[in-house]
Formats: C-alpha cells, structure tokens, sequence
C-alpha cells in the first residue's frame, strides 16, 4: 500500500513542473521593464561611471532599452573596472556582478523587477591619459620602422570599414592610420576584439608587417606613476595557441621604460611599466609593435 | 494453447486495426500541429543545404519519370547526386518529392520550405504511430499512448519534428528497425525479419546514426537467446535470429539500392561518406560556460543536457517504467533459478534499454564532437519514452487501486484520463511555450531558459532565429537597405525570401560592414562577430532583440543610429 501511495507522487511532481515552468517563464525581466527601469538608472548615473548590468548575459537587454548614451560603446567594451571610481549595477533575478565583487554599495533603489545600486571602487585611481582614446593625429602619429628605415603612416576618417565576420579579423574601423604600399590589416586604430570569456575589449590595433615594428608615438601624454594596459590578439585567433607571440616595448621621451610579450593563447593580458624618473611628467610615448601576428593593446597612464 | 501462441494473440489484438487507425489519428494531428506552427519557424542552416540538394534530386527525378535511361546514367547521377553527398539520400529524396509535387506541382503547399519540411513531417508522425503501436503491443493501450504524447510533447522533439533534417528521421527509422526485429522475434516471422531488413536499409540511407543499430540488436540477441546461439555453435550451426541476417544482407542493398551517388565509383564514394563523418569538424559548443571546440570533449554533457531539456515528468515516468522492467528481470531470474519459467519473447525492456544505451555511448568518449545539441542522440528518446509510456502504466495501475479502495464506482478510465492529463500538463505547457524558441527551452530543472543561460548553457545554433525577427525587418528596412545575414545560411536566408516571409526588399549580405542593419545569432564563440558589428556601425545598442522568456536571443542592429529604443 505504501507504494500505492507513493505513486501520487507523480502527479503531484508533474504540477510542481507545471508550477515551476511558469514561475521560470516569467523569473526574468521583460524588455518593457527594461525599458521602464531607465529613468531611475538615468538619475543615478553620473558621467565617468560604468553601468553594469548582473547577470552579464541580460546586458544586451540593457544596452537595447538604455542606449549609448547610458552604455557607450566605450564603457560597454572596457578593458576592466579598474578605471572606474564608481559603477551603477543594474541587477535582474537578484544577480550580483563578479567585476564588482568588494565594491561598496552607496545606494540601492528599485525599478520593478530590478535594483539599481550605486556601487565604489574600493581602490579608485586618477587616469592621467587613455590611449586609446587617442589615436588621431591631433595626439598621436604612426610609423613602421624597418631597420634604420622608417615609413609614414597617415590618418584618414574615411578608410573602408572591413569586417571579416566568424573567424575573421576585428572590423577595420574608417579612422585609422593606414600605411602605404602596406596590406589593410597593417594600421594602427581602435577596434574592439573578444577575450578569452569572449568580452569585448576595445583596443589598439597595431599589426606590423613581417620583420617591422609598427610604431604609435602618442604626443606630450601627461604621465601618472605607470603606463597599465592589457594585450590580446582576438581570442578566436589566438586560442589554438599554435601562432606566434608579439611584443610591444614602451618609450617616454625615447627612452624604453619595459616591454610586454604576448604569446599566442594568453588571451586578454594585463601589463603594468613603472615610469620611475618619468612618473608625474609630461612626455613623447612610443610603443613598438613587433611580431607577425594579430596585434591589439590598449594602455593608459595611471 | 502455448505461451507463444497465446503471446502472439494478445499482440494481434492489441495491435489490431482499430490500434493503427489511433496510432494514424496521433500521426495525423501531430503533422497537422506541425503544419500550422510552422509559418514562425526560420530556416537552420542545415536546411538550406537540403533544400539546395533537394532542388537538384527533384530534377533527377523528374528525369527518371521522363527519361529513365538517361537518368540511371553516370552523367545524369553524378550532376544531379553530387549535391550534398556527405549524407545519405533517403529523406532528401522525399524533401525533393514533397518540394516538387506538393509545392511546384500540386500546389497543396503555398510555402517552398513548408512543401520540404513536410517530407521531415511526416517521420514525426510516424514516431507517434509507431511508439503507440509497440507501447500499445508491449503493455497496453495507455502506456502506447502515454509513450507517443510525451514523444510528442518533447520541446526538443517538437522544433526537430518541423524541419527539413535528419534528426527525426532517423529516430523514426531507428525504432521502426528495432520494432520489426522485435516482432520477429516474438512471432518468429520470416515476414518481420525481410521488414528488418529492408528498415535498417532505410535508415542506412538516413543517417549515419544507423552504423551503431546492428551493435544494438546484435548485443539483444546475445543476451537474450545466448543458450541457443551457444548450442548452435558447438555442433557448427549458426542460431542467429534471421532478423539480423536479413539487415546484413537486404539492409546494404536496400541503402545502395536508394541512392544512386554511390551506384559508381561505389568503394571511393562510400569510403568518402565514411570518413567524413570519423573526421568531422569539431564545431564550437559552449557547456556550463566554457565554449568547446577541440577534445577532450565534456562526458556530462548528453546527460546533463537530456537532464535539462526533457520534460521532468518525462524522465521520471522513464525511470518508474525501467525501474519496473529492472524488477521483472530480477523475478524472472529468480523463478529461473527456482525452475519455474516466465517466458518474455521479445524481450521488449532489454530491447529499449540497449537502443538507449547505444544512442548514448559515443558520448562517453571525450572525442566526440558535442555540436549538435540534444538531436544527435534523440535515436534515445523513442525508447525514453516506451518506458516512461510503461511507468505511467505501472502508476495508473497503483493509483486506481487506491481510488477503487477509496472511492467505489470511480471509473477506471476516468482515472485513468485524470491522470493523463495531469502528467501531461507541463510537458505541454512547455512544447507550447518553447515554440518558435525550441533550442533555447530549458526545463525548470534548470530554472528554465535565464537559468541556463545562467548556468551557461547554449541558447541556439544554426541560426534559426531569424524567422523571430522578419517581422521587424519587413517593417523597419527600406529600399536600398541590406542587412548582414550572420549564421543564416544563404539558402535559409533565400527560403524566407521565397517564402514571402521577407519581403522582396530586404536584402541579405555576408559582410558585417556591408549592411545598413545587422543580424547576430547570439553564441559565446561568435561574440567576436557582435563587437565587429558595433565597430562597423558604431554601436553597441541593438535596435531590437529577440528575446525568450527575457533571455536575448537574436540582435538586430541598425548602422549610425544609437540611443534606446
């Protein structure tokens, strides 16, 4: 008889599954309440902050129903949080963001399904100077050096954007320095690669061609303590491991202060230089891309 | 009259022609279900193979109907075969039929795409017709029943059961091979043994898949009828059923005899087919985070996926049905060792067992490729489901006890039906709510579909997505706009085109840049492709997105607009 009884149980199970199901369908938030939370994470949000959304794969939903002006393109394809003193963390099904992980909350309110808290950087810095921010020519000019040799490489506004879709390189963007006599894939601009979770990492593209360093001279760059950057190639391209490595060496003033290795499958990798003597000047920097592979870093002075 | 013989009654009773017009109603509502969802489903990318493939064998076989010896001629094969030669002919051959008759012909189907997707159809139907029949033979009427409806009411099942692939197909024609060894053995029928035969030719010519179903049966042989085979071999005589004579021999032909890409050359032909398919590309996979693309590949992966896409009352009816079968082995084992016989043609349980266990056991090799999601192993789910048909049966059979006992006067049936319905509420809520989303439906095992994509779990492939988005392109694209197309493959892309789902001025490219708006499938490898479109349109906020149950699935971006929506 026990047994008898023990069979209920499957009918009891298949409505707690039915229960379950609808309770599941509508856990997440929807597009409207998307939508209706961007008032409250526009009166929180100030400009130098970073909106970050947990869980991250619910970003989209975010950067569809906010917009650039709440989620550029910039802040969206960070390098890391590092830079930033404080984040707006916009969190669905009670998510908790692991960039944010130690960050204070100052503030937390509420928007339908979601919460909007205030969040500061335990360790905040002063970006003295982005580099990538800055590859135009009013900031900065690109040379590739053979040797003793050195060629000229000029800015346009206007390059044709490229893309090579699944596999492919970054898009090409149309404000690069392009090379003469050189291949497409051989200038110097910001584009965006995947890391190795395949987040986006806004960077530098700096390919040299074979047996040249590209070199991108960015012009009296005020300096903090270091130069701290990252380097990647593209995580699709890189992750088999098998390619070759590249390395970029860092100038102030012409003098080389360290340099970086980024072998192939390292993914997206942290650098830091100390400037030493240099540190709180104002200064030329140089940093020589050399290596045959997919070249991409970004940098600042902290 | 012997045990055999009052077997063999039973069967024929049930099993009747009043059993195959309910196993043909079940056939014909789940094509007519199939039939009117599909107009939301966009093309997968393998269906745009098929259907350039099927376009080149309709034009052979309108050949072989005008000019047959033209068309058996090495030139009309090879430019007509060619096409597609990496799989077997026999479901594209009905995709071609179906295209060419039912749409071009005929003209009972508007639709190219739903003319090709009926061919796939109509296996789906036959499943149902097929579960309920050896459920129906095996048990009872209600565990064959109860076996095709959660056949049916599989999320997964569902989305496959429309397209123009493979996946069903040779679940189908797996189960109805299995079935007619089946019936030869219990009714020792030289009938059902050439039917064997000419079903695993059948599914030969489906899929690969069918490479593994000798394995299955012959491992059935082995344990069921070892004392005879034993004896057979000390005096030099070989006691195989003939059921598996009749694979090897009319199986082989059956396959060479329905497609004709291997009627020349035929060693070289064959040796490519199998080799493609030992050395397939490993495809991009993502399993609790991690994306795979290379071995070794995650063992749990078939487990936890089936786990997390099954309906839950599903696989817990599978384990009181198997459970059930485990128990009627041990008695039986143990009326052996006391002399007394409970005789089991057919030995239907181990049979289901062993089609299960084979389904599965490539993935217990870390070498094999995990790209296909559930459909690779859903060879599994009609055996999944005959025992879960049978646990259902063993408790309907407990809980009208307790009703009788409780409640005198109840009818049986009504309990029966009572019942039914309950168990199959969620699996239905969630087909019906899964659909056109089928590959991102995730059971509340798992929290549902934002719980898998918390856990990290693949929310699509094959581009398929597209078909949730034309809506928006057909309103929002202009003249003179175009749109990058992403993981729709060119012929899916075409399909919806002809189809008249997008209109005739949205037009599709194959370049990032190159588009006025954009599409991305969303997978964790192909982010890279995303970030590409919002260098190119200087971007990152999709001007809509097509979302399940809040999880975004497809993008739409659109080139120099920005701001929310």
């Amino acid at each position: 008889m026990k047994t008898a009884w023990l069979a209920f149980s499957v009918p009891l199970l298949a409505t707690s599954e039915l229960v379950a199901h609808l309770f599941f369908a509508h856990r997440a938030p929807t597009p409207d309440q998307w939508a209706a939370s961007k008032p409250a994470v526009q009166a929180a949000y100030r400009p130098g902050q970073a909106v970050v959304i947990a869980p991250y794969w619910a970003e989209p939903m975010a950067r569809w129903k906010f917009g650039d002006q709440l989620m550029p393109l910039r802040d969206v394809a960070r390098p890391d949080m590092t830079r930033y003193p404080e984040a707006i963390e916009v969190s669905a099904m009670g998510a908790r963001s692991p960039e944010l992980e130690g960050w204070p909350v100052r503030s937390e309110t509420k928007a339908g399904p979601l919460a909007i808290r205030t969040r500061i950087n335990p360790k905040p810095v002063t970006v003295t100077f982005d580099f990538t921010d800055h590859v135009d020519p009013q900031s900065a000019d690109v040379r590739i050096e053979r040797g003793s040799s050195g060629s000229a490489c000029t800015h346009t506004d206007s390059a044709p954007l490229e893309s090579g879709g699944l596999g492919g390189p970054p898009t090409y963007p149309a404000a690069r320095f392009r090379c003469a006599s050189e291949p497409n894939y051989v200038f110097v601009g910001a584009t965006i690669i995947e890391d190795q979770d395949y987040r986006p990492r806004r960077c530098i593209w700096s390919h040299p061609p074979p047996g040249a360093e590209m070199v991108t001279r960015f012009r009296s760059v005020p300096l903090g303590n270091v130069v701290r950057g990252h380097t990647g190639m593209g995580w699709l391209h890189e992750r088999d491991g098998t390619g070759p490595s590249f390395t970029i060496r860092v100038f102030v003033d012409g003098n080389e202060v360290g340099s970086t290795k980024h072998w192939d499958g390292d993914g997206w990798k942290a650098f830091e230089i100390p400037l030493g003597l240099a540190a709180h000047t104002t200064a030329d920097v140089e940093f020589r891309a050399a290596g045959a592979n997919h070249v991409c870093f970004e940098a600042d002075s902290r | 009259m012997s045990l055999r013989a009052r077997l063999s009654e039973t069967m024929r009773k049930k099993g009747g022609v009043r059993d195959h017009l309910t196993g043909f109603g079940l056939a014909v509502s789940y094509v007519a279900v199939l039939l009117s969802t599909v107009g939301g489903l966009g093309y997968a990318r393998d269906e745009g193979f098929y259907y350039r493939a099927a376009q080149s064998y309709a034009g052979w076989f309108e050949q072989l109907f005008s000019n047959p010896s033209v068309a058996f001629g090495r030139q009309a094969v090879d430019a007509a075969w060619a096409a597609n030669h990496e799989h077997p002919a026999l479901v594209k051959s009905l995709f071609a039929l179906s295209w060419k008759y039912l749409h071009q012909k005929w003209h009972v189907f508007a639709e190219e795409g739903t003319a090709l997707r009926f061919g796939g159809m109509i296996f789906a139907g036959a499943a149902l017709w097929l579960l309920y029949i050896w459920g129906t033979r095996a048990r009872s009427r209600t565990a064959g029943l109860m076996a095709a409806l959660l056949f049916a009411l599989m999320p997964r099942v569902f989305y496959h059961s429309h397209l123009d692939c493979f996946d069903i197909p040779i679940a189908t024609t797996w189960a109805l091979c299995t079935y007619a060894y089946w019936r030869s053995l219990c009714q020792k029928s030289t009938w059902w043994a050439i039917l064997t035969g000419i079903a695993f030719g059948l599914a030969l010519d489906t899929k690969h898949n069918a490479w593994f179903l000798p394995m299955a049966l012959l491992l059935h042989a082995l344990l069921t009828q070892w004392r005879s085979i034993w004896s057979g071999l000390r005096i030099g005589d070989l006691r195989i059923p003939i059921s598996l004579l009749a694979m090897a021999i009319i199986g082989p032909l059956t396959f060479f005899a329905l497609w004709p890409w291997i009627w020349f050359d035929t060693i070289a032909r064959l040796t490519a087919y199998v080799q493609f398919h030992l050395n397939h590309d490993y495809y991009n996979m993502v399993f609790f985070g991690v994306t795979y693309w290379r071995p070794p590949m995650p063992r749990g992966y078939a487990w936890v996926m089936t786990a997390a896409t099954v309906p839950i009352v599903t696989l817990v009816l599978f384990g009181v049905g198997l459970w059930t079968s485990i128990r009627g082995w041990l008695g039986r084992l143990f009326a052996r060792l006391r002399r007394a016989t409970v005789p089991d043609p057919g030995s239907a349980g181990l049979l289901w067992l062993i089609g299960i266990a084979v389904a599965y056991a490539p993935w217990l090799s870390s070498n094999t490729p995990i790209f296909g999601g559930t459909k690779h192993w859903m060879t599994a789910y009609p055996f999944l489901c005959l025992f879960a048909g049978a646990g259902f049966d063993t408790v309907a059979d407990r809980i009208r006890a307790v009703v009788r006992d409780r409640k005198k006067g109840m009818p049986d049936a009504l309990v029966t039906a009572g019942l039914a319905a309950v168990v199959l509420s969620a699996p239905l809520a969630e087909t019906a709510h899964s659909h056109p989303w089928g590959l991102s439906n995730y059971t509340p095992l798992v929290g549902g579909a934002p719980g898998a994509a918390s856990l990290g779990l693949n929310r699509q492939f094959w581009g398929f997505t597209t078909g949730a988005v034309t809506d928006f392109l057909n309103k929002n694209m202009h003249h003179g706009d175009s749109v990058y197309i992403h993981d729709t493959a060119w012929d899916s892309w075409e399909l919806l085109r002809r189809d008249g789902r997008l209109f005739a001025h949205v037009q599709g490219v194959t370049a990032p840049h190159a588009g006025s708006f954009a599409l991305y499938h969303h997978e964790e490898h192909m982010e890279g492709v995303e970030y590409q479109i919002w260098q190119a349109y200087g971007t990152a906020s999709p001007v809509y997105i097509g979302q399940y149950d809040g999880v975004p699935i497809i993008y739409v971006y659109e080139r120099h607009r920005s701001g929310a929506r």
